[in-house]
């Protein structure tokens, strides 16, 4: 059974009259001991997606519609204290402004025994025990226990945000442009701890990067977004070397290549939708070089084109894409 | 590591207490300086008019007037080390270190510490709560309560609190801080009768401080809801409890820490007003007869307190922020 499966999550923000489709009709599952990687340019949805899952949106955003299984329960339908109950119980999040993520006066371990305490029955000193456990476990010393997070450099506290996360034995860690921050060098160390970690413990993970080589090299399945929609979503192999969508296609051509034949960068003219009044038809249409009218007119469903490779392209699988229409 | 922190914290310590020691100095010599160009001649309050010109001369004298400003400055320096601020001229030549501290301190620090603790207790508690229930029935309530209450002018609230509760309905005494005439039996007695005088001014202080405590903290605890590690607290799955008290109160607290330092001094002359309504025999009602009275020593020596309050009360605040701030404990 997957950890996470997401059916038709629409999550919309609600500004005066206007409101933002932030995500509109994903769907998704996680499995266990998998790393989902969810691509996309900044603003196309992918940490409203992650804040749905754990329900800390902020308060002009609501879940409109759709299903959230964390573990075959539904979250969007527990009541605020059971969600809370739930909450690093189940769903660990590392997130994307890590650097700030701890309280600046308050010592990193204490952080971590209050989360342990208060999810778990364990007293302050076996909690105490299991932080320094957890920190040998990520790398770090663990006297620095008693440091505060100002005391640590950023690769360090992104090790401690990543033994917070564990901290209280989840499901699934929702990790949220975990290494966006971090130079090269200690993003590689960073990502290889949380493989490990993962494999380890069996985690379900959720990685939201911009950055398509951190997806590319760390996930096992890949989903890309676009506007608030999942236009593809497929084994990192399929997506990269196989894409269906112009999207992914355009988007992997605009990142260059560190092997193979020197070749012109892509990049994909205009600029991303408006979410308040989103394109009609497939959003993407109007940057689309291989548009045609349908695709102004109607909304492509969202369907397994091969086994376990999902689109939601009119053309999938018809398009050339060394040749611009 | 913990050592050169330990160093860290020294050196931090000690640059305070420098910094304190040189303003000081900077205020004692202005606070001379401030009443000898001020408008009005004391000897006009001490002697009358048709005395004769050696009795003038002899007061003048006996008060040190007839020196030039520059030996009077000398003089008050010198008796400034020495625990001596002059003679009061209106209290017929008590010391002014007696007229100030003897019982007048004591009755204002009372009264004052009283009102501000609750204000700030009572204030730092809703403006959490009020924060927390931003734009809901408690947070718009309070803050209108509070922002009425300050906004009352103190003399008014005072006089209207005295005639109601204190000439109509008699609950409260109309003046001073213990009756006058009566021979308390033991010290429980005393003290009751003292709290009770102190009931009037303490209600009006206490809500006329409460407001502007409030809207600081509620402030406060809304921009650090803003921060980053409150959404991580609440990714937590951390009781809202922990979460208002333990994440955001003590960050919120910061800004406070320095507002109640720079509002010390203001707090203990803002009391005037309320110390003259009530006739509370404190440093506020003492302010104001000595300014009637022209008599320098007196207000030279309250001044020099308020502004050694302030001196040292930023300089407290500079310390309890190595205990709020580590990031100051560098």
């Amino acid at each position: 059974m997957s950890v996470l499966r997401i059916e038709d999550l629409c999550t919309h923000y609600f500004l005066g009259e206007d409101r933002v489709q932030a995500v509109d009709k994903i769907t998704f599952d996680i499995a266990e001991s998998e790393i989902f990687g969810l691509a996309g340019e900044s603003g196309c949805g992918k940490t409203t997606a992650a804040y749905s899952i754990m329900r800390i949106l902020p308060e002009n955003g609501a879940i409109v519609n759709g299903q959230i299984f964390l573990d075959g329960d539904d979250v969007v339908e527990k009541t605020d204290e059971e969600m809370r109950q739930l909450r690093w119980r189940k769903v660990s999040i590392v997130f994307q402004y890590a650097m700030n993520a701890f309280n600046p006066v308050l010592r990193i371990g204490n952080q971590i025994v209050e989360v342990m305490q208060e999810k778990q029955s364990i007293d302050k000193e076996e909690a105490t025990k299991r932080v320094k456990e957890l920190f040998d476990e990520v790398g770090l010393e663990p006297e620095r226990i008693r440091d505060y997070p100002h005391e640590f450099s950023g690769g360090m506290r992104q090790r401690a945000i990543i033994a917070q996360a564990l901290a209280a034995e989840p499901r699934l860690i929702i990790a949220d442009e975990p290494v966006t921050a971090l130079d090269v060098i200690v993003q590689n160390k960073i990502l290889g701890l949380l493989r490990s970690l993962q494999k380890k413990y069996k985690l379900a993970v959720l990685l939201i990067t911009h950055d398509l080589s951190v997806v590319a090299e760390n996930s096992d399945r890949v989903g890309i977004m676009y506007a608030g929609k999942l236009v593809e979503v497929g084994s990192t192999v399929n997506v990269f070397k196989r894409s269906l969508h112009p999207y992914t296609y355009k988007l992997i051509g605009a990142f260059p290549s560190v092997k193979g034949p020197k070749r012109r960068l892509e990049f994909i003219p205009g600029t991303p939708p408006d979410l308040v009044r989103p394109p009609s038809g497939c959003r993407f249409h109007p940057r689309c070089p291989w548009a045609q009218e349908i695709c102004n007119l109607e909304v492509p469903e969202y369907r397994e084109y091969e086994k376990k490779h999902w689109v939601a392209c009119h053309f999938a699988g018809e398009i050339n894409f060394e040749v611009e229409s | 590591m913990s050592e050169k922190k330990a160093v860290g914290t020294r050196q931090y310590i000690a640059t305070r207490v420098a910094q304190t020691i040189v303003v000081w100095f900077g205020i004692i010599t202005l606070n001379f300086f401030i009443f000898r160009i001020m408008p009005g001649d004391p000897r006009g309050t001490l002697i009358a008019e048709h005395m004769p010109p050696e009795v003038i001369q002899a007061i003048a004298i006996r008060f040190g007037l007839d020196q030039p400003i520059a030996t009077q400055f000398v003089l008050y320096i010198v008796n400034l080390f020495r625990g001596d601020l002059g003679e009061s001229f209106s209290h017929y030549g008590q010391p002014v270190i007696e007229t100030i501290f003897a019982f007048r301190f004591w009755n204002t620090v009372i009264l004052m510490g009283t009102s501000i603790l609750i204000a700030l207790i009572v204030a730092i508690i809703m403006g959490v709560i009020a924060a927390s229930r931003r734009d809901r029935a408690i947070d718009v309530g309070s803050t209108t309560v509070f922002l009425v209450a300050y906004s009352m002018p103190v003399f008014w609230l005072g006089l209207m609190i005295l005639y109601y509760f204190g000439f109509i309905l008699r609950v409260i005494p109309l003046a001073g801080t213990i009756t006058r005439g009566i021979v308390h039996v033991n010290i429980f007695h005393y003290v009751a009768d003292y709290l009770w005088h102190m009931t009037g001014p303490l209600v009006v202080l206490t809500l006329s401080f409460i407001g502007g405590f409030y809207l600081i903290m509620r402030d406060s605890v809304l921009d650090i809801f803003t921060q980053d590690y409150i959404l991580a607290a609440r990714a937590k799955g951390l009781k809202e409890r922990a979460i208002l008290f333990g994440h955001a109160m003590r960050n919120a607290m910061l800004p406070m820490v320095s507002v109640i330092a720079v509002n010390m001094p203001f707090l203990i002359s803002g009391a005037t007003i309320t110390e003259t309504v009530f006739s509370w025999s404190g440093l506020g009602l003492l302010t104001y007869n000595s300014v009637v009275a022209n008599d320098w020593p007196v207000l030279q020596g309250i001044f020099l307190f308020l502004a050694t309050v302030a001196v040292l009360s930023n300089f407290v605040a500079d310390i309890l922020y190595l205990y709020l701030d580590p990031r100051i404990r560098y």
